[in-house]
């Protein structure tokens, strides 16, 4: 359990005033208030250092024990004795504020004063709604072609969900009240899930539009025939007319993505033909191109 | 609007420990919507994740409400910004599957 330095963390000398511990909290608490910064875990962890330390220093018991003990609070009998009062005291400390993603304070913390006893030093009451929670599932593109359950742990718990079919690369939904407990009867938080849909080998998506690129042998493409596709639905025959060029698109209605929370909709599929030149070719092959060049 | 959807105000005041008049002036700075149902004044459940913010925003950081209002249109440019960057990545994807 490694010695956490609060003056360091709040930019202060040790000499620092009550107004100078709260202008340098609240000075650093609004560079990393896990409101303005959403979504950036180190601001959030920079927030909880700030917390703790405002905690300490703003208190004027927690403080002078920390001077007095901070550094050498493996080795203090005094602190030790403190700890055991404090330990006899019980628990008077009250709920911790959550946010949006709480969590709480250091081992250093912990040990030296016990859990956590209100939010930043100013004696707000505690909140209620319990912290949020993020998640992330990982789906290959056929997984996200069909809506499908999904059990997912978090904290522990085991949570089954409904992913529906067509949800994006990136896409958050939020599960409601399946985040952290709330305190003093509060609501629950709500529970962030994050999709990361794989890219496909063979099947390209844009939006709800899928692009498959098939090899097309130059006879089918000079005279025309069918050509069998793979889509996601299934096999397709595709009618290919003579004289198709190279890279020409043929577009199947409805042969795409689905169309998220829109049953029965779907995009679009695009084919692109990438037709193929015959190689190996006979003596009698290359007579008969040669004949079709002069004519 | 469904009525389960809504909290009175007098509730939510109650569990967030804050003033009535201080929901009052977030709606007088339009930061947030309340509707009125039976001559009573209620919140939108889905405003709520809004509210929390704005309330952590006022009292943790001591910023004003025009500063609050400052601030939530930033955010939402930033979630905005956010979604937008997440469309044009899987639009790169296309070109570029191994991103």
């Amino acid at each position: 359990m490694a010695f956490v330095d609060y003056y360091q963390i709040l930019g202060l000398d040790k000499n620092a005033d009550d107004k100078a511990i709260k202008n340098a909290y609240r000075k650093l608490a609004r560079k990393y208030h896990p409101d303005l910064n959403p979504n950036d875990k180190e601001a959030q962890k920079k927030f909880q250092e700030l917390n703790e330390a405002n905690e300490v220093l703003s208190d004027p018991e927690k403080r002078k024990k920390y001077d007095k003990y901070g550094k050498d609070w493996q080795h203090s009998e005094e602190f030790e004795r403190a700890r055991q009062s404090r330990r006899q005291a019980g628990a008077q400390e009250g709920q911790w504020y959550s946010g949006n993603d709480g969590g709480g304070f250091s081992d250093f913390f912990e040990s030296m004063f016990g859990s956590a006893s209100g939010f930043g030093g100013g004696g707000r009451p505690a909140r209620f709604r319990g912290q949020d929670y993020q998640a992330e599932i990982h789906l290959g593109l056929r997984d996200a072609y069909e809506t499908h359950k999904q059990t997912l742990t978090v904290n522990g718990k085991n949570i089954r969900i409904t992913v529906p079919a067509g949800v994006e690369n990136g896409q958050t939904i939020k599960i409601a009240g399946h985040g952290g407990p709330g305190s003093n009867g509060g609501p629950n938080g709500d529970l962030y899930i994050t999709f990361s849909v794989a890219a496909d080998e063979k099947l390209r998506r844009s939006g709800n539009d899928l692009h498959l690129k098939a090899d097309l042998d130059l006879y089918t493409a000079v005279l025309g025939g069918e050509l069998v596709v793979e889509t996601l639905s299934g096999k397709v025959k595709l009618p290919v007319k003579p004289e198709t060029q190279n890279g020409s698109i043929v577009r199947l209605k409805g042969k795409g993505f689905p169309v998220y929370k829109q049953e029965g909709q779907f995009g679009d599929l695009y084919v692109t033909f990438d037709v193929k030149v015959p190689t190996n070719l006979t003596e009698r092959q290359k007579e008969l191109f040669t004949e079709l060049s002069k004519s | 609007m469904e009525t389960d959807q809504l909290i009175a105000i007098e509730v939510f005041c109650s569990s967030y420990e804050v003033e009535y008049a201080f929901v009052e002036s977030l709606q007088e700075h339009d930061l947030i919507e309340t509707v009125l149902v039976n001559e009573q004044r209620f919140l939108q459940i889905p405003q709520l994740n809004r509210i929390e913010r704005i309330i952590r925003l006022h009292h943790d950081l001591d910023i004003n409400l025009e500063g609050i209002d400052a601030i939530q249109g930033l955010l939402d440019r930033v979630d905005y910004m956010d979604r937008e960057i997440a469309a044009l990545r899987n639009r790169l994807r296309f070109y570029e599957p191994g991103l």
